[in-house]
């Protein structure tokens, strides 16, 4: 086996690789791991992934992955989104067959047909959402399935000594809450019934999948002692995160994926927050900024102070100002799920806002109706395309008019003019190069850069004078990428106001003109891409803010000085 | 982790998804097969019940198509199964199971009967007067039948009340409470049987070539229009697209500045004033005067087996409304004359309505029959 | 947080609810007021016993339903298979009896009849729902429709019309001592041995669905289906059970409906089970999809039933017409109130083990 270093090195990597080498040479009689030598280190290793490959038709998501985790360690496997984490431990749960490549448990390969198998061989899978059934209690989320039965019916007794001993085994607190149903509890509890439910099966190995996404920072803290406790008792974790500190205070060990592949593996207590957040997005850029020629004018859209709540209730949006001027791309940059889809939404009229002000062209549009907002000129391209974006069933012509059914020449009254919606798909289809070039084609049987393009082009037809994008390239080929990034900078040099989400860092670097990181519904801070470095910006998706960079890149920052930044490469 | 009050809605939603999910064709050879094999299955049923169902296939033709008189009968039956059929078509196209167009059907005629009978003393006698009535109750019928079916539209939209179950109890109350004010108040003093008084004999539609007093070509004419005007609607207008959009994809209509629970109380109300000139045509073409609507046809439920059948679509309509009106009036020739009741028609509707429900059986026959029924 | 701000709280988000329930007290408030009604005259021992007796097959099929439903599939067709259940009674009944005088014994026999009969016929209906991923509301509807059209033509095959003769009902037993109580003695041990089953009935389905396995199993089968996947219990499986027992259970219900109180089968209009299928849907909803509150619901769609009667026994003239409509409209009210209730969050999906 190649040792990990055979990805796109850099001298982070190597440096990482060298820490991890003088690791290993402090440890006794360690192999690096992935290179397998027999069964004689079975012992060591609960669970050893052997160059698996797992490919999603065309998409790579996990090419030839190495990764070994030592018996009651934390192992920590920390990626941006779409990096492969979730693809890797679901192969390793079971959920997917790799394509190629070896998992092992305690030494022996095992091929898991199903999570069931998984459990069975004592591996447990704590998920994002969680496998409880709400309106059950947590005994009977436990033992669902394994119930202890006594003359026909369920023996509660039996199973609540169960889980007490089991609580008292790890330190639990959960023996409080067995009758109480799951759904009364907080996440905090219903993660820990979660981990209580694998032990009660036996379960040796726990993958916990970005366990700290959903807590407050004391339920962290709480999760910690839990892990810490159930290493102590032998049992071996996978800690998959995009949080790097956390990486480093619990684990032992990080193994940092970037586009399916392994960049490395370190000890924890040999490297930095630094050199992981380079790691980790740290890559060669594929596209260069460029020089932008026109300044950006008068502000577009001011948001102040908006609060925003989604369906359960919680505040997702907590208190956002920002301004979006003509002619400047806006990025807000972030980890998934810390408020930009409610943001979002709030924008563009699906959602109403908690309180706060959004300004558009100096007219309160926050009490608009999607539609009036459509019709006053905000665009949106959608972050889930198959939901919203397209309708799948219609052909491409139908699909032109979604959102354009009040829009002239396209409506006429109450009547809709498909002579024209026909023209005008046909028009974005030549101009956005989407094939195939056939108006009456399914929009489902569209590859997904085909549908996305599609997309951008009836959105940017309509002339807005702002346009929210969300994650614009999400599934979409390079080729379209490139296409779609030249037609924002289209729209931005020709004086629209672009509102860019994405939680892929290069592509708010390379497009935006002030980026604002977004983490648990605030801006940790809006600054000017050029005067910051990825590591800076990794460090702040991870909450932390930078106390370098961007200090002048607030909403108030003078035109002239981006059009500065833009001449002057760095 | 997710859940509450909106699963239900999402289930329905998921429901009409699947509904709509089959190609064209697949549509078409699944309506065929299904008619078939219920016909197929009815027939058994009549042997298996010692009946002769050589005889009984040939009856039910008969009674459909056999002379000029069946034919009034089956294209007056039909005309009705249309305009119901529509009126079901429209509010399933939008993924609103709408099971009330009987009671929005029964409300729209009662309108339309105290509307002829309020005015008539009003107006003038003869043709113009009754013109105008019959337009004046038609208009009233539009608005009652509307009203009522926007009814469980704002329960389903604004309480999340399953329209399902509430259109079916309001059928039950609109019976109810049109029998209760017809036997309390306007039964002529002195009869016995739940009667309205007649409509003046200038209030009707001439009978043209079939001779028939139940049976007008103007009443067929209404319901063709009124399948043109859905048609155009849900074909030509924002408002048909906004509507059909929801059905298919209600986060995508969302998205286009649909608002979802606005759309399912126009949806509905567009649906009940359908259902509401049905009523109308009912009151004004087949009966003359109005009674007990327990003693009804249930065109209404019929109906949604026409539109199962067409696959929610109005043009598709008025070949599934034709066939239904010819398998009503097959059956109840066959209730008079062979002593096979006539129930066993409304067996058999079921059976098609059960088949279509199930696309997946056929796709599975198809695959193992080599018939090419599976997709792609 | 404290009860008062809760309720408030909950007042805030549910302003249609509260507002709807307020409404609701005024206007029987009002009718109280404006009909004289004597209150006291109407809450008798003999308004509880026929309100229990109209209950039965309610409660019955609202039982099976709420299985069905807790499991994930949405039975709607309830109403149809009460039809069946109605028909096959009364007809096991005749049949047995060779078609002369219906004795007890046929009866009982007609009971198991339907009970057989449902059964099989929601084996069919599970095949499509559960394995052939049928449309859940369609489908039940099209049992609806099946049951209307079978029904009657099934009746007329047997007894040349619509209906049935006039048949007896299962009749009272009365346990001695026991009951001489007061009022416990008339309402349960002086009563229709219908009653017991269907109070039996209730109880073990409370047991099964709370405190055995088989009930943990359907609860997590309708609510989050991969969780008891993952745990390695088959949910179409737990699905079918739940199906058949709502199937049987409404049988069960018609047949209590036909030969228990009706006096035979009657197939004219909707059919003597007249939304009661329906109504059985929304008792449960009502009640929580909790066994005991789907029977304490069916008991006031039950007393609703009685009204009549009662208003009757007691010199209110109200037409009948209307007093009948009240089941239907409590029903309208109740649905768009309990719009907090907890539907199972699977209901409607069909689940695929490779997914």
């Amino acid at each position: 086996m190649s040792p990990p270093t055979e990805t796109n090195a850099d001298a982070a990597e190597t440096n990482a690789n060298s820490s991890e080498t003088k690791a290993n040479s402090s440890e006794t009689n360690a192999d690096a791991p992935g290179e397998s030598e027999g069964a004689t280190d079975a012992a060591e290793y609960a669970v050893e992934l052997d160059g698996i490959t797992k490919r999603f038709g065309d998409v790579v998501a996990n090419d030839g992955v190495d990764m070994a985790v030592e018996r009651g360690t934390v192992h920590a496997l920390v990626g941006e989104n779409g990096a492969g984490k979730t693809t890797l431990m679901s192969v390793l749960y079971g959920l997917y067959r790799p394509d190629e490549g070896e998992v092992r448990i305690d030494g022996d390969p095992v091929r898991f047909g199903s999570p069931r198998d998984a459990i069975d061989a004592g591996v447990g899978m704590i998920h994002q959402h969680f496998q409880l059934v709400d309106p059950m209690t947590v005994t009977q989320n436990v033992v669902l399935g394994h119930e202890p039965t006594a003359s026909g019916l369920v023996d509660e007794a039996s199973a609540r000594a169960d889980i007490e001993s089991i609580c008292s085994t790890y330190g639990f607190d959960v023996d409080r809450y067995l009758d109480t149903r799951v759904e009364q509890l907080g996440v905090g509890v219903q993660q820990r019934v979660e981990i209580i439910k694998s032990l009660y099966r036996g379960a040796d190995v726990l993958i916990l999948d970005e366990p700290t996404a959903v807590l407050t920072p004391n339920e962290v803290t709480a999760l910690f002692d839990v892990m810490n406790q159930l290493t102590e008792q032998g049992r071996s974790l996978v800690f998959i995160t995009h949080k790097l500190e956390e990486a480093l205070e619990v684990a032992d060990r990080v193994t940092v994926l970037r586009d399916g592949a392994v960049v490395g593996t370190v000890e924890a207590d040999a490297t930095t927050r630094g050199e992981l957040a380079r790691m980790m997005v740290g890559r060669d850029v594929l596209f260069e900024r460029r020089p932008r020629e026109t300044a950006p004018g008068h502000p577009a859209l001011r948001v102040s102070a908006l609060r925003v709540r989604d369906d359960r209730g919680l505040e997702q949006v907590r208190g956002v100002d920002f301004t979006v001027r003509e002619g400047e791309v806006f990025g807000v940059a972030g980890v998934e799920g810390n408020g930009q889809s409610e943001l979002v939404e709030a924008v563009t009229g699906l959602r109403a806002a908690e309180s706060g002000g959004i300004e558009f062209d100096g007219d309160d549009i926050a009490g608009l109706s999607r539609r009036e907002r459509i019709e006053t000129g905000v665009a949106y391209v959608p972050e889930d395309r198959q939901e919203r974006g397209i309708v799948g069933e219609y052909d491409l012509v139908r699909n032109a008019a979604l959102g354009n059914q009040t829009i002239e020449p396209y409506a006429d009254g109450w009547f809709l003019d498909w002579g024209a919606i026909r023209e005008h798909a046909d028009a974005i289809i030549d101009e956005y190069d989407v094939q195939p070039a056939d108006s009456e084609a399914e929009a489902r049987s569209l590859s997904g850069g085909n549908q996305q393009k599609f997309i951008v082009g009836r959105e940017l037809e309509r002339a807005p004078r702002l346009l929210v994008a969300s994650h614009p390239t999400r599934g979409v080929d390079i080729g379209s990428i490139e296409f779609i990034h030249d037609r924002l900078r289209e729209m931005r040099d020709a004086g629209v106001a672009v509102l860019l989400v994405s939680s892929k860092l290069d592509e708010v670097q390379l497009l935006s003109d002030r980026t604002a990181v977004m983490f648990e519904g605030e801006f940790v801070d809006v600054v000017d891409p050029d005067d910051v470095t990825e590591e800076q910006l990794g460090l702040m998706m991870a909450g932390e803010t930078s106390g370098s960079g961007g200090t002048e890149a607030e909403s108030d920052t003078e035109p002239g000085a981006v059009e500065t930044d833009g001449e002057g490469e760095p | 982790m997710s859940g509450t009050a909106g699963g239900a809605r999402a289930a329905l939603d998921r429901a009409a998804d699947r509904m709509v999910d089959a190609t064209a064709v697949e549509r078409f050879v699944i309506a065929v097969a299904s008619t078939a094999l219920a016909l197929a299955f009815g027939a058994v049923v009549v042997a298996v019940s010692g009946y002769d169902a050589v005889e009984f296939m040939s009856a039910l033709l008969y009674g459909a198509v056999g002379n000029l008189q069946n034919v009034a009968f089956t294209l007056r039956q039909s005309t009705m199964l249309v305009l119901a059929g529509v009126a079901v078509a429209v509010a399933f196209r939008a993924g609103v199971f709408n099971i009330g167009v009987q009671g929005q059907f029964v409300v729209g005629g009662f309108a339309t009967t105290l509307t002829i009978l309020f005015l008539a003393p009003h107006l003038p006698r003869g043709t113009v007067g009754g013109v105008l009535l019959m337009l004046f109750g038609t208009v009233a019928a539009v608005i009652a039948g509307g009203a009522y079916a926007a009814v469980p539209g704002v329960m389903k939209a604004y309480a999340d009340a399953n329209e399902v179950i509430t259109t079916i109890m309001l059928n039950f109350i609109a019976n109810g409470v049109v029998f209760y004010l017809i036997d309390g108040s306007l039964r002529p003093p002195g009869t016995s049987s739940p009667n309205t008084p007649s409509f003046p004999d200038y209030v009707g539609l001439p009978p043209f070539a079939f001779g028939s007093s139940s049976f007008s070509v103007i009443g067929l004419g209404v319901a063709l229009l009124a399948v043109a005007v859905v048609y155009v609607v849900v074909a030509r207008t924002g408002f048909g697209y906004d509507l059909v959009t929801s059905g298919y994809q209600e986060s995508a209509a969302a998205y286009s500045g649909v608002d979802p629970k606005r759309m399912v109380v126009a949806t509905m109300t567009f649906s009940g004033m359908i259902a509401g000139v049905c009523g109308a045509l009912f009151a004004i073409m087949i009966l003359g005067y109005y009674t007990d609507p327990a003693t009804f046809p249930r065109f209404g439920f019929d109906a949604i087996a026409v539109s199962l059948l067409a696959a929610n679509n109005p043009l598709g309509v008025v070949p599934a409304g034709l066939l239904f009106g010819g398998l009503d009036a097959g059956g109840q020739y066959i209730g008079f004359t062979l002593d096979v009741p006539a129930e066993l028609i409304d067996g058999i509707v079921g059976i098609v309505v059960l088949f279509v429900a199930t696309p997946e059986l056929f796709r599975i026959a198809g695959r193992f029959g080599g018939l090419g029924g599976g997709r792609e | 947080m404290s009860a008062s701000s809760s309720a408030a709280d909950y007042a805030r988000r549910n302003p249609l609810t509260v507002g709807g329930a307020a409404l609701l007290v005024v206007v029987a408030a009002a009718f109280v007021v404006a009909f004289d009604v004597p209150l006291a005259d109407l809450l008798t021992v003999g308004t509880l016993q026929r309100s229990l007796r109209a209950a039965m097959p309610i409660a019955l099929a609202a039982v099976g339903g709420l299985y069905a439903e807790k499991s994930g599939v949405f039975n709607i067709g309830l109403e149809g298979f009460m039809i069946f259940g109605a028909l096959t009674g009364a007809a096991g009944a005749w049949l047995a009896s060779g078609g002369d005088s219906v004795g007890q014994a046929d009866l009982w026999v007609g009971i198991l009849a339907a009970v057989v009969v449902c059964t099989l016929l929601t084996v069919g209906f599970a095949v499509l729902t559960v394995t052939f991923e049928a449309d859940q509301i369609v489908a039940g509807l099209a049992v609806w429709f099946l049951g209307l059209g079978f029904g009657p033509f099934t009746a007329t095959v047997i007894w040349g019309g619509v209906s049935s003769p006039s048949l007896p009902n299962v009749d009272d037993v009365t346990v001695p001592l026991l009951a001489d109580l007061p009022v416990v003695g008339e309402l349960l041990f002086d009563t229709s041995p219908l009653l017991w089953i269907t109070v039996l009935v209730v109880v073990v389905a409370w047991v099964v669905l709370y405190r055995t396995r088989y009930g943990y199993w359907v609860q997590a089968a309708g609510e989050n289906p991969e969780a008891l996947d993952t745990a390695g219990v088959d949910v179409n499986r737990v699905r079918y059970a739940a199906v058949v027992v709502s199937g049987a259970l409404a049988g069960l219900g018609g047949a209590v409906l036909s030969v228990g109180i009706g006096s035979g089968f009657t197939g004219t209009g909707v059919t003597m089970v007249d939304g009661r299928g329906w109504i059985a849907i929304v008792a449960y909803l009502f009640g929580n999809y909790n066994p005991l509150g789907a029977f304490g619901a069916s008991l006031l769609f039950g007393a609703m039933d009685m009204l009549q009667i009662q208003f009757q026994t007691i010199g209110v003239s109200l037409p009948g017409s209307i007093v009948g409509l009240f089941p239907y409209v409590a029903v309208l009210v109740v649905l768009t109130l309990v719009g907090y209730t907890r539907v199972p969050a699977a209901v409607g999906e069909p689940y695929d083990t490779e997914q």
